[in-house]
């Protein structure tokens, strides 16, 4: 197996005011394979939202390196990791984030303008991309139109709609029922089967961590477990 | 469409911050048409005097309207000066005899030259319809272009010019200058016109056939005309002779302070539209962090956001610009329109693309510190962000 996305002794510190500081991550290693689905758990405040930030090269670690599909990320400079973000990662946040003056299809299209494509390509690669995730017939509604689960699986559509190696999600699911999230978990790791996509997701909820390959918890900034979904029911059959 | 969408999405914010641009923009065009309105007088002016010598009788200071009375006779004695090439005489009368009505600029004229000067004249005056008055035609006018409407004037028709009625047989072309508020006539007509007017005491002492009231002084190749007026003032004590300096200093001089003032009251206004620009992208980049936040994150460069915001204020300034313009030349046209006389507007090319320019750069300026602001927001501040 390849690896998509490996942190190196990952370090970040949040000044919060004078004498007053946060320790997010405390020299983690982190190693992601191409294709896996992965789940970042712990409580609040335990890193897992700031390790999502630095591999997704959207912050930057205070010390430590970041590898992007074995090329060095974090020494880019703001330019080149905006193309790295358009082209090789898409996100997925818990309030789903889209730009509400824009309609379902503008929303995918822009990114896909963002890396470089046409107007009229970008129109076409979302209206694939949002055929894929169920909203084929919702293209021009504004987000304030569609449920929240349609409004992630818009957000959904516009991570995937470049074809990146890999896809972050910041609680993809904390805003939907437990109905709708478990519809969301489905498309994505059905899209993670389909297309060998690599999904790591920051999450809460049990339900995503049991639908992952492998689940990585967090603590005080330290990683404090590691375990693949086999290993785990391995040693749950032992027990 | 995007930028235009992003604009309007405070429909209020985004048309209160266009009206001020807006008003800036038509504070600029009905003044600045003014000022070239008076500009394009006082050049037609310059023009005129550049290289000729004005002389009227007395010597009262050079820019009267020259309506103490002067002998044709002065002609030939004035012609024997040094470095004169030719003289011609005429007489200027105000068309309205009472007060006239509201105008700037030059008042409506009647004016009667006795042709000599013709071969020398470079200032040239071309007709719309009809001709120019033919040696030794009497009871006939030649109309100026802003005179039509206010006179009736048709070719062929009849006017009346101070209780006398002219047959107009020919309009002059618009030169945007002193011709245009003139009524040409015969240098006979105007001298019994001029007789008519004057005191019942004065008319015995006055000739009729020989009375001008000014004389129009060409002068030789190489001459300077300071300097020939100057002889001329020398020779000739009881008339005042005046080169094109005196027009330079009086008129042109003063003009040009006066459409300064215009101008800086204008651009003043269209600051005040220019930075409630600067205050509506502030507010419209800060309501919109998390939406740069989400845009950084699917890779929009900082390029990217500075060029949105910067369309997006462009998009604000054009917008107020265009509509700016448009009352500015919808007013300047009805003025125009409700005034017979000589237009007090003028709505120039230049001023058209220099208002629109000045407000789209305006637009841009303002932009570029929100958006800059905007580029360097770090994703993830921006997106946890409420």
């Amino acid at each position: 197996m390849t690896l998509i996305i490996e942190g190196k002794n990952l370090s970040k510190r949040y000044e919060l005011g004078k004498n007053n500081h946060v320790h997010a991550l405390r020299g983690i290693e982190i190693r992601i394979e191409q294709g896996e689905m992965v789940a970042v758990m712990g409580a609040s405040g335990s890193g897992k939202s700031t390790v999502m930030h630095i591999l997704g090269c959207l912050d930057k670690p205070d010390k430590g390196e970041v590898y992007i599909g074995g090329r060095r990320a974090d020494t880019l400079v703001n330019g080149h990791l905006a193309r790295l973000r358009s082209r090789e990662i898409g996100f997925i946040f818990q309030g789903f984030n889209l730009v509400p003056t824009m309609s379902a299809a503008e929303n995918v299209a822009l990114a896909a303008e963002y890396a470089g494509h046409s107007r009229r390509e970008a129109a076409k690669m979302a209206e694939d991309a949002l055929r894929i995730v169920g909203l084929g017939d919702r293209l021009r509604h504004s987000p304030s139109e569609l449920s929240g689960g349609q409004q992630q699986r818009v957000a959904i559509a516009r991570a995937m709609v470049n074809k990146p190696g890999v896809i972050l999600g910041d609680e993809p699911t904390g805003d939907l029922d437990s109905a709708t999230s478990r519809e969301i978990i489905d498309i994505m790791r059905d899209i993670n089967l389909k297309t060998g996509t690599t999904f790591v997701l920051v999450t809460h909820n049990p339900e995503v961590g049991q639908a992952c390959d492998r689940i990585i918890t967090m603590q005080d900034g330290l990683v404090i477990s590691d375990e693949r979904a086999d290993v785990k029911e391995d040693s749950e059959l032992i027990a | 469409m995007r930028t235009i969408k992003n604009v309007f999405r405070r429909k209020m914010r985004a048309a209160l911050t266009i009206s001020g641009i807006m008003i800036g923009v038509f504070a600029l065009i009905v003044m600045g048409a003014m000022a070239e309105k008076i500009t394009l007088l006082v050049d037609g002016g310059t023009k005129f005097y550049g290289d000729k010598v004005t002389m009227t009788a007395g010597n009262g200071g050079g820019m009267s309207l020259g309506t103490e009375p002067l002998s044709t006779k002065t002609v030939k004695d004035v012609e024997k000066v040094e470095g004169v090439a030719r003289a011609s005489a005429s007489i200027m009368l105000l068309q309205d005899t009472k007060g006239a009505s509201v105008n700037m600029g030059i008042p409506p004229m009647i004016g009667g030259i006795d042709g000599r000067g013709k071969a020398f004249e470079s200032f040239k005056i071309t007709f719309a319809e009809g001709r120019d008055i033919k040696a030794g035609e009497n009871g006939v006018a030649v109309v100026g272009a802003d005179m039509v409407k206010k006179l009736n004037a048709k070719v062929g028709g009849n006017i009346k010019l101070r209780g006398e009625t002219f047959k107009v047989v020919g309009i002059m072309d618009k030169t945007l200058t002193a011709p245009d508020s003139e009524v040409v006539v015969s240098m006979h007509d105007i001298q019994k016109l001029y007789v008519k007017q004057l005191p019942v005491m004065l008319r015995d002492k006055v000739d009729p056939n020989t009375v001008a009231t000014g004389l129009t002084i060409y002068i030789e190749k190489g001459q300077n005309p300071e300097t020939v007026a100057k002889r001329i003032n020398k020779q000739f004590p009881n008339f005042t002779a005046t080169g094109p300096k005196a027009f330079q200093e009086q008129v042109a001089s003063s003009t040009k302070i006066f459409t300064s003032i215009i101008f800086g009251i204008a651009l003043i206004s269209l600051l005040v539209g220019g930075l409630s620009v600067v205050n509506t992208m502030t507010m419209a980049v800060t309501e919109r962090t998390r939406e740069i936040g989400i845009r950084k994150a699917i890779g929009a460069t900082s390029k990217a956001i500075v060029r949105q915001f910067l369309a997006e204020s462009a998009v604000i300034s054009l917008s107020g610009g265009l509509l700016g313009l448009l009352f500015g030349a919808g007013f300047v046209a009805m003025a125009n329109s409700g005034n017979t006389g000589t237009p007090l507007f003028l709505v120039t090319f230049r001023l058209v693309a220099g208002s629109l320019s000045f407000a789209l750069i305006l637009g841009l300026l303002s932009g570029l510190y929100p958006s800059y602001h905007a580029a360097r927001m770090n994703p993830v501040t921006a997106l946890r962000y409420e």
